[in-house]
């Protein structure tokens, strides 16, 4: 269809370039995070008849803004009781984390003459099980988080953090072994390619439910934040912290959303794929599929978010027995119907 | 289905995580560097108390926990290594010269020991959350 100088490949597949690649990757998510925060206030002022952020820039866009510029400008408190090693490091778990997974996820891809480049990091074989295995440390920053600042109530929090966390951590794998069954591969950038035809959530309606809630409970979403309870809990796992060191974690939890949310398109909501007729015109092909993924991830944080002021936050123990008594069954029947489906469709 | 392994290639793929791994490692130190250029300082015993809910807080928060929790911690490990294992199976069992009856009943075998595993636990109350 094309033939492409060896440069020209080198230049793609060069690791350095994508490397910073990459790294532009941050400055867009961190970027995004703050729309998304921006966004979520609004929306959440317009569900619930208030007028949320206003008065800094147009519509309060600028909030966020000078709500970084007073986090920058505060001064970094340490209790004195405090595990001052696991206090500073509990910041870099968390972020850690969310940036070791950035690496692995492709944001779009970009269509020139019919040859698909998707943008990311680096395409590595097995990035599915790269992404459980680096999202799941997570739970020890936020365990870090609370432990670290010794208070009884971030304690608590961080107790029921680490039960919801490491429940829904199991039906999550599952159903990402469903969706690698038909694909048969683990790479994330074939597995979105491979739903050109069909949605995977068409074929797995179940395991797309079971992965969302899962997920949604993994990222701490309302219902699912009993790390923080805020009217039980005063602030969960992140009473103690504030200025910058608050600022890191929260940040960190937007952009886990971000990243969760595009997860979800990458595996259920087919990708960036578009009809080729679509693509194969030059100008489109390059921007397109991008603007498509990425409107459609918006699509889902507007759903999670929407579902905050939708359903009321579970008691813990409601949350341990969804996780443990209806997804974990809910998911391994979904993981027989796919075996299912992965002989029939033949892989 | 043949697999060409190139071993540069798989090392080249991981020369971007690295690198991140480095950054998501300096990030925070830099952020909180920058912010003691900017915000001020002053120092006053009461600031540097633990907060908790006002008050001041009695004894230690790190106490001993109820051992059931740790019964709840391993019934996650157990099952988290379940789904490690369906991994790997799971990209052979189709093709590559597996035969695939016997893969997935040796898979399905497997599944049903942890199923009964599960059942136990189940009755034995281990799953729920205690007070």
């Amino acid at each position: 269809m094309i033939t492409m100088s060896a440069e020209s490949i080198d230049i793609i597949f060069n690791p350095w370039l994508r490397t910073l690649l990459g790294l532009c990757m941050i400055g867009v998510v961190f970027g995004g995070a703050m729309v998304v925060v921006w966004f979520e206030r609004k929306l959440s002022g317009d569900i619930q008849f208030r007028l949320g952020p206003k008065y800094v820039g147009p519509f309060g866009l600028f909030q966020l803004v000078a709500d970084a510029i007073k986090l920058m400008t505060k001064e970094d408190l340490i209790p004195s009781k405090a595990d001052r090693l696991l206090f500073v490091s509990a910041p870099i778990a968390l972020m850690g984390s969310v940036f070791m997974m950035l690496v692995a996820i492709p944001f779009g891809a970009v269509v020139v003459n019919g040859v698909e480049y998707p943008i990311v990091a680096t395409e590595m074989d097995i990035s599915l099980l790269y992404i459980e295995a680096v999202s799941s440390i997570a739970i020890i920053g936020a365990f870090m988080y609370a432990y670290s600042s010794n208070n009884k109530y971030s304690l608590l929090g961080a107790f029921r953090n680490f039960a919801r966390m490491i429940g829904y951590e199991v039906p999550l794998g599952i159903t990402m072994v469903s969706i690698a069954i038909m694909v048969g591969s683990l790479n994330i950038v074939e597995i979105a390619q491979a739903q050109s035809p069909i949605w995977f959530i068409f074929l797995q309606p179940l395991g797309f439910l079971v992965f969302f809630v899962a997920l949604m409970a993994d990222m701490g979403r309302l219902p699912f934040d009993q790390n923080e309870s805020e009217e039980e809990l005063v602030a969960g796992w992140i009473t103690e912290y504030s200025g910058m060191r608050f600022g890191l974690g929260f940040f960190a939890e937007y952009i886990h959303l971000i990243l969760g949310s595009m997860l979800v398109v990458l595996l259920f909501l087919g990708g960036w794929n578009l009809p080729a007729a679509l693509t194969n015109i030059t100008i489109l092909g390059i921007f397109l599929p991008t603007v498509y993924f990425l409107l459609k991830s918006a699509l889902v944080i507007l759903t999670i978010i929407m579902l905050r002021w939708a359903v009321p936050r579970f008691r813990i123990d409601q949350v341990v027995d969804l996780s443990w008594k209806r997804l974990l069954p809910l998911s391994l029947l979904n993981l027989g119907w796919a075996i299912i489906l992965g002989i029939y469709l033949g892989v | 289905m043949s697999v060409i392994i190139d071993s540069s290639n798989i090392i080249n793929s991981y020369i971007p995580v690295a690198v991140f791994l480095v950054v998501s490692l300096l990030m925070p130190p830099a952020t909180m560097a920058m912010v003691k250029l900017l915000s001020p300082r002053s120092k006053s015993p009461n600031k540097y108390a633990t907060y908790e809910c006002g008050s001041d807080p009695l004894g230690d928060a790190r106490i001993q926990f109820n051992v059931e929790y740790y019964l709840y911690a391993i019934a996650f490990v157990v099952f988290d290594i379940e789904v490690l294992f369906l991994y790997p199976w799971a990209m052979v069992y189709i093709g590559n010269g597996v035969d695939m009856v016997t893969a997935i009943v040796e898979m399905l075998i497997f599944i049903f020991v942890m199923l009964f595993g599960y059942a136990y636990l189940w009755k034995k109350g281990a799953l729920k959350w205690m007070n």
